[in-house]
């Protein structure tokens, strides 16, 4: 396999459908934060590469909206889907050791294909009061794996499997990765038989988005 | 598949590869593998080794290809979960370890210092690696040729699978080089006997196999970066990167599966389960005892590490298998160890110089010894289990 085409498959991926017309607004979301969330904007939730029949209609739609107006593209360029999958604290950072090992491959796969990172770590997200029906089965607190890439979220709910996927629509990063504040605590394993020690508490601090970082600094 | 992977790699010490004796040790040799070595001899009658090597060395698979295309042609299978399957590809084609593979000086400079048994084990060591990583090959790209026209999503995954395995097999062969070595691995495949499985039981086992293989390295490679001063050979520094790619393959065998719920949802599918647990983890387990000179030398206590590695995978598997077993209850390891016993009996007969006869005669208890030990640890309380995708074990399971 060329270098290039598989740069291109993991670069497509992380573009959301309404970004089509041009590739690079999307890096820089987080700089126009818009306060209002556009709920009247087609869902998209399906990316580029897994293209489904409904997708393909989203992004009619979508060009649509964006040759209409100028106000509707500014928000269309801020306006991201974000997938998740979601579950406890203890089993996302504590139980599920390779979960570590994925998120750091992932971060050295990205910096050494120049790649901005689209994934993140989120601790008790405030995103979840809109899904009801993942809150009445979830332990707290929640973490929850973020990202932009929908397909790589669907992997990633293959390899975990006891996790809840969903998929929500925010104006701008910091609302979709804002979180509540959250007390982590795990109680050392009764026996710790392997032959190596466990990764240390607070690996995930990495993949925490940098607002979060500092708001758990505050608490 | 993974290194050292067990299903595979099954086999009393010695039964792998066969140096032909008559070539000097420093000249680089092409190892050929024993059982196409018996082949060549077999003329001459059919010696005990050759039976060993049929039951118990690294084996090559193949499947009914035919039934493989029904399975997954889209049209007559509604359970395909294209979308999983198309992430999955994703995955594959992201290609993480593409930079990974490139060696150094300091694997020529470990090969030099590495002398008398370590040495000896070392090679065995790789040479058992890079077959079982080739077979993985083999199989993969097979089964990627023949899906192309029927599924060209899951023939596309098997080939990227296959790509990571020639790159597996390629890395250890080089290894192998630094010990003036090398397996000719044109030859394997012409020469060795394939095992053929059904596409259900290639999927139980390959699935495991991959699994257990990423749990083997990651345990070592962690005890390594724990204990640096076990860092005999640079390979090890590899392991974490590359393990990688044998969990995401298990997970391409998860997913196979999960499109397959007539594997995985029936008091059948929970006996093959059961029954390809134990195969694996025995297996891993007398194949390890056999070699404890290994580990040792590399800073581990053997029966801990495989201990380790079952409990993990098991654990792992559960999260697609009907019905695991239960690992960590301890009389299972308490049977493990007494199969261990047996198997060191049985191959000291092998060893002795008893006629075949007698040899044979000797062995008949311990192996009612063993089938005994195994029947009784297969037939232990089982545990339940399943991927919540399928069976949702239970309504009210929190996350």
């Amino acid at each position: 396999m060329s270098l290039i085409k598989s740069l291109g498959a993991s670069a497509v991926i992380n573009v959301p459908a309404t970004v089509t017309t041009t590739t690079h607004h999307h890096h820089c979301t987080h700089s126009f934060p818009f306060p209002s969330s556009p709920h009247h904007f087609p869902k998209l939730n399906t990316t580029v590469n897994g293209v489904s029949r409904r997708t393909i209609t989203s992004v009619r739609t979508a060009v649509a909206d964006v040759n209409s107006s100028d106000t509707v593209e500014k928000e269309t360029e801020s306006n991201k889907t974000y997938h998740f999958v979601v579950a406890n604290a203890k089993f996302m950072l504590d139980e599920e050791e390779h979960f570590q090992e994925q998120l750091f491959e992932r971060a050295r796969l990205f910096k050494e294909r120049n790649m901005e990172q689209d994934f993140w770590l989120v601790i008790e997200p405030k995103f979840l009061d809109k899904f009801p029906n993942i809150t009445k089965r979830l332990k707290r607190p929640a973490v929850a794996l973020v990202s932009t890439n929908g397909t790589w979220i669907k992997f990633m709910k293959l390899r975990l499997d006891r996790v809840l996927l969903e998929s929500f629509e925010a104006a701008s990063i910091e609302e979709a990765l804002a979180s509540n504040p959250a007390n982590l605590e795990f109680e050392k394993p009764d026996k710790w038989v392997a032959p190596y020690p466990k990764y240390e508490y607070g690996w995930w601090d990495t993949f925490l988005p940098p607002t979060t970082q500092t708001q758990t600094q505050q608490v | 598949m993974a290194l050292l992977k067990p299903v595979s790699k099954i086999g009393f010490s010695g039964a792998a590869i066969t140096r032909t004796s008559s070539l000097p040790r420093r000249l680089p040799t092409v190892i050929r593998m024993s059982a196409a070595a018996t082949a060549k001899g077999s003329g001459g009658g059919k010696s005990k080794k050759a039976i060993k090597e049929t039951l118990l060395a690294p084996r090559f698979y193949t499947t009914d290809f035919d039934e493989m295309e029904q399975l997954f042609n889209v049209e007559m299978n509604k359970n395909l979960n294209e979308a999983e399957f198309e992430a999955l590809l994703q995955e594959f084609k992201t290609d993480y370890n593409q930079t990974h593979f490139v060696r150094n000086k300091e694997f020529k400079e470990a090969a030099d210092e590495m002398q008398g048994p370590l040495r000896q084990i070392f090679v065995e060591f790789l040479e058992r690696s890079c077959t079982a990583e080739f077979s993985g090959f083999l199989l993969y790209k097979e089964l990627g040729r023949r899906l192309k026209k029927t599924n060209p999503v899951v023939a596309e995954i098997f080939s990227l699978m296959s790509r990571d395995e020639a790159r597996h097999a390629g890395f250890l062969n080089k290894g192998l080089s630094d010990f003036n070595l090398a397996l000719d691995l044109g030859f394997l495949t012409k020469a060795r006997k394939y095992t053929f499985f059904k596409p259900k039981f290639i999927f139980y086992a390959t699935y495991l196999s991959e699994k257990i293989g990423y749990w083997r390295y990651i345990t070592i490679y962690r005890h390594l970066k724990a204990n640096p001063e076990y860092q005999c050979y640079p390979i090890f520094k590899y392991f974490e990167n590359w393990c990688q790619d044998e969990n995401r393959h298990g997970d391409f065998f998860s997913a196979l599966m999960k499109a397959q719920p007539q594997f995985l949802n029936d008091w059948k599918a929970k006996l093959w389960a059961r029954f390809f647990c134990l195969s694996v983890y025995v297996t891993m387990y007398l194949n390890d005892t056999q070699r404890t000179a290994f580990y040792e030398g590399i800073g581990l206590d053997t029966k801990e590490f495989d201990m380790h590695v079952i409990i993990e995978t098991n654990r792992t598997t559960a999260r697609i298998f009907p019905a695991v077993l239960d690992v960590e209850n301890p009389e299972f390891k308490r049977k493990l160890d007494r199969m261990a016993d047996i198997n060191s009996k049985i191959i000291a007969i092998g060893e002795s110089d008893d006629i075949p006869l007698v040899k044979n005669l000797k062995r008949v208890p311990h192996i009612a010894a063993l089938v005994s030990e195994l029947l009784a640890a297969y037939l232990m309380k089982p545990i339940e289990s399943g991927s919540v995708d399928i069976a949702e074990l239970d309504p009210q399971l929190v996350y």
